[in-house]
């Protein structure tokens, strides 16, 4: 097991940056999610990782030891491709076999060592099979079984989920979390899904662009962003934007001048030194937080323009006394809340009022 | 994101892509360069007077306007067969379709000049066809029909039914690849019945029409073994041949492998440019869905009938081959009127058609294993590698398929022959480097295909896994576009064995003749040699059959696509 880190690490392809000055450590054992939109540098990072790329500048090390120009098949690292990468051409035991068979594993050795990691998996009765003749759920599970067999120092993932569908994908994650936190492997788990990597990470990275926007704790990414960019990434907030009236900086609450009419209080970042009067700034209203029951002074009658009962969820929009729509959502509804067209109040407290830089 | 690098500039791959334009340098340049130099420069000046010799030689103009004729008229009547040959088999189904289909490919497994061997049987002046008509009291036996006009037509006639396959190949695998939705969406226009097929599907059958035409006109062009056969000495390559005699001395042979050379070259920029053809679109491409409607009652029968009459006609030439092969008396009548196979065991004994056997086979399996390495390498540069060359390298490799044989036949023997290499000595390695040039362009489109199909991420697996890419190439890479290397490999194979213009030109001396050389000397000797030389033809049918069916097995649909230009 071992600690990764990658220090100022920058590639370009042509002029393009995939990656541009990532810094971060991931220690060991944990479960690290890389999450951003497509094109924002994820599985460049991880392809360096693994080594198929080496950075321009920066370097990655392995605990102390920087691996910049140790080539893939000498980092020892287990990779689940997106498209499994299983080898047609031999049966599943001897796809998960490969491995081993480089390391020269002893064959008594190998068939246990493979027995076992098929039963992890729960594929053991599968071994004679052909990748072509299993689904998509099976042939992930026997990739990732063909990477944790060589019980590598690091497991990567590169958006291992994202072939199969929406009920398998739920299923599949808190199964991969389960085998990580049974091995104890240091795993950087790379994907476009904001939800899986809320559900399963140890902690985040947030990137866009070819830069880390942010890293912390799923709590942490998703109750206190630090910027604009994380904060409408993870979710689908309201955004109402609007220049900051007065700080409390005893409080971090803030009070927003959104137009003549209307003033909005939130809360800003835990780090405001930055923030001034006369900011620009944008409200983030996550839809789930509109409907609490919290007795907040920050009430506003608003018109209900549509609803959209999801079963799980009932989504609502509402029109503000100025004309703004707001998006929420209802948890669990058992029977309608509100109708089309009545006036209703809603509350806004000030905790849920996420104000960030623009 | 393609594939493994380390270093930014890949001094490997390019130290690679040197050693290959070394050889294609050497024997692919030097040999068209020194020829050019021959024909162009005098004294250390370049001027046009060879040139315009030609112009002034009215033998030579008219073996200039005969060959063009040739493969124009060849082109044209190829495609007249093939464009509703292949539009009745890709659109339609009926019984014993794929039978019949596989049939149609016959021609391919033999030479044109060798079925004009056979031809001449059955149409010379009194050959079956006219004791036939005699028999029957249709023709006066004084005055028989000329069928061959005095070979031109019968260089036109056995071409045609030899080269119209590739035709048929290539339009067949361009119907095939059209897109239903391209002509639904006409349809759900209004369009219907000839106009649809003229405004839409036709248009889109071009690309893999004029690969085909390129093919066959250079083909047909350049044919050496066939005006040969006819004894129809005004086409430019048999006047290419007859002056490799003297090819120290009259510059005239290199001004009209020049000729030959600019005319291919032409003819296929000019078609690159009218369709814009892109290499190796077809084969990369998965195959769409296609609609085929199954033909009932007298149309079922009809389309068979179409078809059986089409592979009667077109394996003429085979069938009086095997006749010729067989047949213990056969002079004067419509059959033979004694069969024997006493002309297979004379070829055990025979001082040249034994040998060229195994010459052949020797020859063909050297340099099919060049053919498989150079194919393999270079697809693999071409799909996995980034170095600077790169486009050069494909455009290289996929050359040959425009120089005639004649031409590189000429260059070879021409260039090298004040070198260790010279033909008129030993010319066994020039034949395996000249057979194994030509028909590279199959090994590499088999191998490239291969690698396009291969994803780069199963090679990234292995690797991430430990296994260096040496390791990585033997245990996924390689396993995995085997069927493809030997699909190629056997097509480049048979097209050795049945190799003609530098099999004839490159092979002066009889204990090094290959079988096609040793079947046209054999053919020229009195009493049995028709019959002997039929016999050996026989058995280069069979190998290169096998060869087909094997590479057939292995390729699938694909087959008719390797036989594209472009």
């Amino acid at each position: 097991m071992v600690k990764v880190s990658l220090d100022h690490v920058t590639k370009a392809f042509g002029s393009v940056k995939a990656v541009q000055d990532v810094s971060v450590g991931i220690g060991e054992g944990e479960l690290f999610l890389m999450v951003g939109p497509s094109g924002c540098g994820k599985t460049t990072a991880l392809r360096i990782i693994a080594g198929f790329y080496k950075p321009d500048t920066g370097s990655v090390r392995f605990d102390d030891k920087e691996v910049n120009d140790l080539p893939p098949y000498k980092r020892n690292t287990g990779m689940v491709f997106q498209n499994y990468a299983l080898w047609p051409h031999m049966n599943i035991y001897d796809n998960v076999a490969f491995g081993l068979k480089i390391r020269k594993v002893p064959s008594s050795e190998r068939v246990d060592r493979i027995k076992r990691v098929l039963d992890i998996v729960r594929m053991r009765e599968y071994a004679e099979r052909f990748p072509n003749q299993l689904s998509g759920g099976q042939q992930q599970r026997i990739a990732l079984a063909r990477a944790l067999v060589i019980e590598p120092s690091v497991l990567l993932l590169d958006e291992p989920l994202s072939n199969l569908d929406a009920k398998l994908r739920v299923e599949m994650r808190s199964e991969i979390r389960r085998i990580q936190k049974e091995l104890g492997i240091t795993t950087i788990y790379v994907t476009h899904d904001q939800s899986e990597a809320l559900a399963i990470a140890d902690r985040i990275a947030v990137m866009n662009v070819g830069c880390i926007s942010q890293v912390g704790t799923p709590r942490e990414i998703y109750q206190y962003p630090q910027n604009p960019f994380v904060a409408s990434f993870m979710g689908e907030p309201n955004i109402i934007d609007g220049r900051i009236d007065t700080i409390n900086k005893e409080t971090g609450l803030v009070r927003v001048r959104i137009d003549e009419k209307l003033v909005l209080e939130g809360r800003l970042p835990r780090d405001l030194s930055s923030y001034t009067n006369g900011d620009k700034v944008s409200c983030f209203i996550r839809p789930e937080t509109i409907l609490g029951n919290e007795q907040s002074p920050q009430r506003f009658q608003v018109k209900v323009l549509e609803t959209s009962y999801q079963g799980q969820t009932e989504h609502y929009s509402f029109e503000l006394p100025d004309g703004r729509v707001l998006r929420a959502i209802g948890f669990n509804p058992s029977g309608h809340l509100v109708q089309v067209g009545e006036t209703m109040t809603i509350e806004l407290p000030a905790e849920k009022v996420m104000v960030l830089k623009q | 994101m393609t594939g493994f690098r380390l270093r930014s500039f890949d001094s490997k791959a390019f130290t690679i892509f040197l050693a290959i334009m070394i050889f294609f340098t050497i024997f692919l340049f030097y040999p068209i360069a020194y020829v050019f130099e021959s024909a162009f420069v005098i004294e250390g000046k370049i001027t046009p007077a060879f040139f315009l010799l030609l112009f002034s030689d009215q033998f030579l103009t008219q073996s200039l306007t005969n060959s063009i004729l040739i493969g124009v008229m060849v082109t044209v009547f190829t495609a007249v067969f093939s464009l509703p040959l292949a539009f009745l088999c890709v659109r339609y189904n009926f019984p014993w379709k794929t039978i019949l289909q596989g049939l149609l490919l016959v021609p391919l497994v033999m030479p044109p000049f060798v079925g004009a061997i056979g031809l001449k049987q059955i149409f010379a002046r009194y050959g079956s066809l006219n004791l036939l008509l005699i028999d029957l009291g249709l023709m006066n036996p004084r005055n028989p029909v000329d069928w061959f006009g005095g070979g031109f037509w019968g260089i036109i006639l056995i071409e045609v039914l030899n080269l119209f396959p590739i035709m048929y190949l290539s339009i067949a695998a361009a119907l095939a690849n059209i897109d239903p939705c391209l002509e639904e969406a006409a349809e759900s226009l209004g369009a219907k019945g000839f106009a649809l097929f003229r405004k839409v599907t036709f248009p889109l059958t071009f690309p893999g029409f004029f690969a085909g035409a390129i093919i066959v006109f250079i083909w047909a062009f350049t044919d050496l073994g066939t005006p040969l056969i006819f004894d129809f000495s005004k086409t430019i390559p048999a006047q290419i041949f007859s002056m490799t005699q003297d090819i120290a001395t009259n510059p005239m042979g290199y001004v009209l492998t020049i000729v030959a050379l600019l005319v291919s070259v032409v003819a296929l920029l000019a078609v690159k440019r009218y369709v814009g053809l892109r290499s190796y679109e077809m084969l990369g491409r998965g195959h769409v869905s296609r609609r085929e409607k199954t033909l009932t009652g007298w149309r079922a029968r009809a389309a068979m009938g179409i078809l059986i009459m089409v592979v009667g006609v077109a394996m003429i030439p085979q069938i009086s081959v095997i006749l010729m092969s067989l047949a213990g008396k056969w002079f004067q009548t419509v059959l033979p009127t004694q069969y024997t196979t006493r002309y297979f065991s004379i070829l055990l004994t025979h001082p040249v058609a034994g040998p060229s056997i195994f010459n052949s086979l020797f020859y063909s399996v050297l340099s099919t294993a060049i053919d498989i390495t150079l194919g393999f390498v270079i697809a693999y540069m071409l799909t996995r590698r980034r170095f600077p060359g790169r486009d050069l390298l494909d455009s290289v490799a996929m050359m040959p398929l425009a120089i005639p044989g004649v031409v590189i036949a000429f260059g070879y023997l021409a260039a090298f022959s004040r070198t260790p290499l010279n033909a008129f000595v030993n010319p066994v390695p020039l034949l395996i480097v000249s057979y194994a040039i030509r028909r590279l362009p199959y090994t590499v489109r088999a191998a490239y295909a291969g690698f396009q199909q291969t994803s780069v991420y199963l090679e990234e697996a292995a690797m991430n896994l430990g296994a260096s890419p040496l390791r990585t190439m033997r245990a996924i890479t390689f396993p995995l576009i085997l069927a493809n290397v030997v699909a190629g490999g056997i097509l480049s194979f048979s097209a050795a064995m049945m190799e003609v213009s530098d099999s004839l030109i490159l092979a002066p001396q009889d204990q090094y003749y290959p079988m096609t050389k040793a079947i046209y000397e054999v053919n020229n000797r009195l009493s049995d040699g028709p019959f002997v030389a039929s016999a050996l033809g026989v058995v280069g049918i069979i190998v290169v059959a096998i060869c087909f069916l094997v590479a057939n097995k292995l390729l699938g649909r694909s087959l008719g696509e390797l036989f594209r230009a472009g």
